[in-house]
């Protein structure tokens, strides 16, 4: 709620997540991808927001019928979130060693000699160099990508089963970013973690995700296997963003570009929230919400356009 | 080759490291910028790309007279800058303008766009007021924003209609150089392309020429005719855009093309993950800077600075073993090495 009014960030989203498996989750800035991952571990800051309806299944449990007191058993240890600037997820007055032992001790319940044990071990993990002598330093000693890979190793600390990834490279180098995107796909090899992955950057998705998601306005419009992504976008938004986007690859003249902006989330168009940016809107698309259309098992479009 | 509009030879800038508050010793000092040379040309655009803390913003900000090099010069249309008259600076300033990364900071919220676009032209040209709101409103109709909306603040636009107002203040003198830093980064995916495009159609209408700061490959390639890789302060390889990209012969320029990431998932990739982070420039690496990150480094590479050295028209490189033919984008002969 804001003095616009309600502003529905997040609208009719609905996906799954697999054993293994990473979902790429793609948008442009404000188009709900966070909420989105704040929703599922029901942190969406309150009273400003709120979950007003749709379920999250975590095997087969509602999420959002769980007390407050279940819902810190399920954050951390089956599923963790990688926030998206090292700088502010870490806490400036605590020691590297504190921050990623905390959560371990509320969940395994470990103390003492052990405790610090497995803490240097999951430094280790994500390639902290001699993790047993940095135990004790703090966040400012660290440089950009070792505070992300600390904020990594709090996260996989407790050996979740789902981690989200709200940008986790976007303040990172590119050649840091390579390391940090290479890191957590081995552990995910050596774990089975499934990963939620939030980015803005299609190069990432190209590189780790399994499946992804396309978002807009607080709306999935299509979400597809990343070879099918690639090969055959149905939905004209993510076409044109495909095509607006400069790569090493070749050489082009002048970038396809999208005109117009993105909506403000109160007030939303009656119809899609694409139409009025998007070459092929009919009068119908300015009208009604587009159905989601499945072209093949794993690949939805929400367009009248592909019916 | 068009003609030089701007030569920087062997620019340094070294900021003193201090200790102690009443008597302050300098006690060592970081060289953000060492011996860095380049030519701009008169309608191009040059790229300066590097991971942060490089020194490509602090090259910026000595062409913009922000920061005064240590040693080195900056000659415009032939002319040293340390040896202008203060007219001569003043139309040095006109002529040399800059659109930052952010449009959220670098706009000032208290005032209309009409007025901030206005601004230079107030301070630098005699105009009268119908001439200056004459010249507002064709700047506005060049970036593609309407002429009526001179009358709002910049809380009432978009990030890339931010853009276009930096763009139209950039403009307003008519120069001959802007230096973009990071003209896109801040952006969203969507209004990126909108933005480049504008950039291009800008520079081929008005002959104008860009000295681009940027850390996205891609966006390099789309926009530039030259690029210049940057690592620790150095400038470690130039050449063409074309041709950096296609034979990138200096090791980090090639991990940073390889750590680029592709634009498709079955798009084919040398992978090379550099082990460990850019070391300090307050203490950097002897001999080669990179030696410490590179995996074909011998002994030599951390006794002997390497000289930048012409190894083909206009591709000159900085590494001791540039001569051998190298893997180009795309080609998985450059071995992997690991960390």
């Amino acid at each position: 709620m804001s003095r616009w009014g309600t502003a529905k960030a997040v609208e009719g989203v609905s996906f799954s997540v697999y054993p293994g498996e990473t979902l790429g989750l793609v948008g442009e800035s404000g188009c709900g991808k966070s909420v989105t991952c704040l929703s599922i571990l029901r942190l969406v800051p309150q009273p400003a927001g709120k979950i007003v309806g749709g379920r999250i299944l975590w095997e087969g449990e509602d999420l959002l019928s769980k007390s407050e007191v279940e819902m810190r058993r399920i954050r951390g240890r089956c599923i963790s979130m990688i926030l998206q600037d090292p700088m502010t997820s870490l806490n400036p007055v605590f020691s590297i060693g504190d921050q990623v032992a905390e959560g371990i001790a509320i969940h395994q319940r470990l103390k003492g000699k052990t405790l610090w044990q497995k803490t240097a071990e999951v430094l280790g993990q994500v390639r902290i160099p001699s993790p047993q002598g940095r135990l004790h330093d703090y966040p400012h000693q660290f440089s950009g990508g070792m505070r992300q890979r600390v904020v990594g190793a709090i996260s996989i600390a407790c050996e979740p089963r789902l981690l989200i990834a709200d940008e986790p490279t976007t303040s990172l180098d590119v050649t840091i970013q390579l390391q940090y995107l290479t890191l957590l796909k081995e552990i995910q090899k050596r774990s089975g973690l499934a990963m939620i992955f939030v980015t803005h950057d299609f190069g990432i998705v190209a590189k780790i995700c399994d499946r992804v998601a396309v978002m807009y306005a607080g709306k999935i419009v299509e979400i597809a296997r990343v070879q099918d992504l690639f090969d055959r976008p149905a939905h004209p938004y993510t076409q044109a963003l495909l095509n607006s986007i400069p790569n090493l690859e070749d050489q082009v003249d002048r970038l396809y570009s999208i005109e117009g902006q993105p909506p403000a989330l109160h007030g939303l168009p009656l119809g899609c929230a694409f139409a009025p940016r998007c070459s092929y809107a009919t009068s119908r698309c300015n009208q009604e919400y587009p159905a989601e259309v499945f072209l093949g098992a794993d690949h939805m479009a929400r367009c009248w356009g592909v019916c | 080759m068009t003609d030089a509009l701007l030569e920087a030879h062997s620019l340094k800038k070294h900021f003193p490291v201090t200790r102690g508050l009443i008597r302050a010793r300098t006690v060592n000092s970081i060289k953000a910028v060492d011996e860095v040379s380049f030519i701009v040309h008169e309608g191009k655009t040059l790229s300066l790309v590097g991971e942060s803390g490089c020194g490509k913003t602090t090259t910026a900000k000595m062409i913009l007279l922000l920061e005064r090099p240590t040693t080195g010069s900056i000659h415009f249309r032939g002319k040293d800058l340390q040896h202008l008259s203060p007219a001569e600076m003043k139309e040095y300033r006109a002529s040399v303008q800059a659109v930052f990364q952010d449009p959220w900071s670098s706009l000032n919220p208290r005032m209309r766009v009409g007025s901030i676009i206005a601004e230079p032209l107030v301070v630098n040209r005699a105009l009268t007021r119908p001439a200056i709101r004459e010249r507002v409103r064709e700047l506005l109709l060049q970036v593609g924003l309407r002429p009526e909306q001179a009358e709002l603040y910049p809380h009432e636009f978009s990030g890339g209609q931010r853009q276009r107002i930096a763009i139209a203040r950039a403009l307003s003198l008519k120069p001959a150089l802007i230096v973009l830093d990071e003209p896109v980064s801040a952006l969203d995916v969507s209004v990126r392309a909108q933005i480049m495009n504008l950039l291009k159609d800008l520079q081929q209408q008005y002959g104008l020429s860009y000295v681009l700061i940027a850390h996205n490959l891609a966006t390099v390639r789309y926009m530039s005719h030259r690029v210049g890789v940057m690592y620790l302060g150095k400038i470690v390889e130039t050449a063409e855009a074309t041709e950096l990209f296609y034979h990138p012969r200096h090791p980090y320029t090639r991990a940073l093309i390889s750590a680029a990431l592709r634009s498709r998932p079955d798009a084919q990739q040398e992978e090379i993950v550099l082990p460990g982070e850019v070391p300090s420039p307050l203490n950097p690496p002897s001999g080669c800077s990179f030696h410490p990150r590179c995996s074909d480094a011998l002994p030599r590479c951390s006794q002997a600075t390497p000289v930048s050295r012409e190894h083909e028209r206009g591709h000159w490189v900085a590494c001791h073993f540039a001569e051998k033919p190298t893997a180009s984008i795309g080609s998985a002969s450059y071995a992997e090495e690991r960390p």
